[in-house]
């Protein structure tokens, strides 16, 4: 018999404040900071954001008669005080599997973080985790390769990887960015990196670059031994034109590309790491915007979401921040989001910021990118905060040696190894890194020089978003 | 404000000459390319452009590294960038500079 309904608006609590209930193993977990209007319970607020990330809509549209709200819908499940702000709380809510189509960043993303991010009860909201369950891991495609994988393509053993950033100069030409390739890896670097931005502009179009770059690849190959590589941004106005970027990179002999998988688009990275698992191809992804998402502290999408997403659409590189350098990053919430990166186990662990137990099974692991406002004095730190399994580009710590790309690529092949050496024989790197590249440069000219030039930096601008516990 | 056309010249270029045309010209000096008296002051880019390639061509004899050239060379480039490095850390330079574009 088919049950009576009454018209009438109903508090949100009544249906979505679940507080006795378990979040199952197959359930996708959510962890909102949310900061409410005045005036309005915590347990309402909770349940409107577990309502509106599922299927609050639905039941205004089609009524309860027509889905199966108890089994669908979000449930609003405990409550927690946020440390040292008591303008917001931790909501959390629980999501059955069922809600959300298999393999689909997307379509989670479209439910958590949808429409409920301009509800009128909330004066901010912010996606501070997610906890995959094992069994919606499994129907992700994931990395393309792996770092394994991805190590015996490159034939590179026991070290952290070293990358540049090639920005445009002198004329703009591809012919001179190839050149600028060519030097950096002929010095010792194992990539290169196009620009973000740079995809297809006028000044210099993407066939030219990749043309040229691949050039400088070859020849650095052949006068070192060593296999090279350089991320050619495949990141275009069109999915079909991306792909039609990848498969020419393909033809070419490239063993890298590169996506910039928010702006480009989630369901374009989904479709190119796929594409790339099934070609061989690694895929490198910058996170342009990622700072209009996470940074502010109360609004938006934290950065272990945007990894966990990644991670789960798939690529092999993701830039992580550094933690030491110029450039935004909380130690403990980036040595957390590392974690996620790469390992296939991550415990709920609130000192990294990290809200949930996250098991990644088999999918393989993303290798973190360091980048961003670092040089050769930051090495120790970098190599004892990332380890091997990391990719360290110095950008303008390259190109900015005063005696040339070559030389300042040297400068960082040589400083790296002599740090790994270091921590392989015991020694503590950030201890005693002034002595171990000190010695180091005795037999470089190029590092004592890169010593020289940037001896004197430091960065002690403050972070942003901090870890909760230290924003009070 | 439009551009200028022609190079400035590596005397008075910025950042006391640490810049890519300014690596280009010293590099140029180095290998004897350009006598070290020519600043290149009113040469327009292409001029600029067909050095770099003549530097470069230079450069790949020795792996484009410092330690592999020849005793003659390496002291005649630590001689020359020595000093540019020298005059531009008293006009200001410093190697912050080459890490503000990095993101």
């Amino acid at each position: 018999m088919a049950k009576n309904y009454s018209a009438g608006v109903k508090e949100y609590r009544e249906t979505y404040w679940m507080p006795d209930y378990t979040p199952k193993d197959t359930d996708i977990l959510a962890c909102f900071k949310i900061t409410p209007q005045a005036g309005v319970p915590r347990e309402e607020v909770a349940a409107a954001v577990a309502a509106e990330s599922s299927t609050g809509t639905w039941t205004t549209v089609w009524t309860d008669l027509l889905t199966d709200l108890d089994y669908y819908k979000g449930r609003a499940y405990a409550i927690e005080d946020v440390p040292g702000d008591d303008t917001c709380f931790y909501a959390f809510v629980a999501y059955p599997i069922d809600l959300f189509e298999e393999g689909s960043v997307v379509n989670v993303l479209t439910s958590l973080v949808g429409n409920v991010f301009g509800f009128k009860a909330l004066r901010a909201l912010r996606l501070e985790d997610i906890r995959f369950p094992i069994a919606y891991v499994m129907t992700c495609n994931g990395p393309p390769q792996g770092i394994q994988v991805e190590r015996d393509i490159m034939n590179k053993y026991g070290r952290p990887l070293l990358g540049c950033t090639i920005k445009p100069k002198l004329g703009l030409s591809a012919k001179n960015y190839g050149r600028a390739c060519y030097e950096g890896l002929r010095g010792g670097l194992d990539f290169t990196k196009d620009d973000e931005n740079v995809n297809s502009q006028p000044f210099m179009r993407w066939r030219h670059r990749f043309d040229f770059v691949m050039e400088a690849i070859h020849k650095a190959e052949a006068e070192t031994g060593e296999r090279k590589g350089h991320y050619l941004n495949v990141t275009a106005p069109t999915s079909d034109e991306m792909m039609r970027r990848a498969e020419y990179a393909k033809e070419i002999g490239a063993p890298i590309i590169m996506h910039d998988y928010l702006t480009g688009g989630l369901s374009a990275n989904t479709q190119l790491a796929q594409w790339c698992q099934n070609n061989g191809m690694l895929l490198h992804i910058h996170r342009a915007m990622h700072a209009v998402l996470d940074r502010n502290p109360h609004h938006g999408i934290h950065f272990r979401v945007l990894t966990k997403i990644l991670r789960l659409s798939g690529g092999d590189h993701l830039h992580s921040g550094t933690v030491v350098g110029k450039l935004e990053g909380d130690r403990e919430a980036t040595l957390g989001w590392i974690d996620i990166m790469r390992d296939s186990f991550i415990k709920e662990d609130r000192s990294r910021g990290i809200f949930f137990d996250q098991d990644w099974g088999s999918m393989p692991g993303v290798i973190p990118v360091a980048s961003g406002g670092i040089h050769v004095w930051h090495m120790p730190a970098l190599v004892n905060i990332f380890g091997d399994d990391s990719v360290l580009q110095f950008g303008g710590g390259t190109l900015g040696h005063p005696w040339g790309n070559a030389a300042g690529a040297a400068a960082n092949r040589v400083a790296v190894e002599a740090c790994v050496e270091a921590r392989n024989s015991g020694r503590e790197l950030e201890k005693e890194g002034k002595d171990i590249l000190t010695n180091a440069a005795k037999s470089s000219p190029e590092l004592k020089i890169a010593m020289e030039t940037w001896k004197e930096i430091k960065f002690e601008f403050d972070t942003v978003d901090k870890l909760d516990v230290a924003h009070k | 404000m439009n551009k200028p056309n022609t190079y400035i010249g590596i005397d008075k270029d910025i950042q006391g000459g640490m810049t890519s045309i300014g690596k280009i010209i010293r590099d140029a000096w180095v290998f004897g390319i350009l006598p070290e008296t020519q600043t290149c002051e009113g040469w327009n880019l292409a001029g600029i452009d067909s050095v770099l390639q003549k530097v470069n061509a230079e450069w790949d004899k020795y792996g484009c590294l410092v330690s592999h050239l020849p005793p003659e060379l390496v002291e005649r480039h630590q001689r020359i960038h020595g000093a540019a490095i020298e005059k531009a850390r008293v006009e200001g330079w410093c190697g912050e500079h080459e890490l503000e574009d990095d993101k």
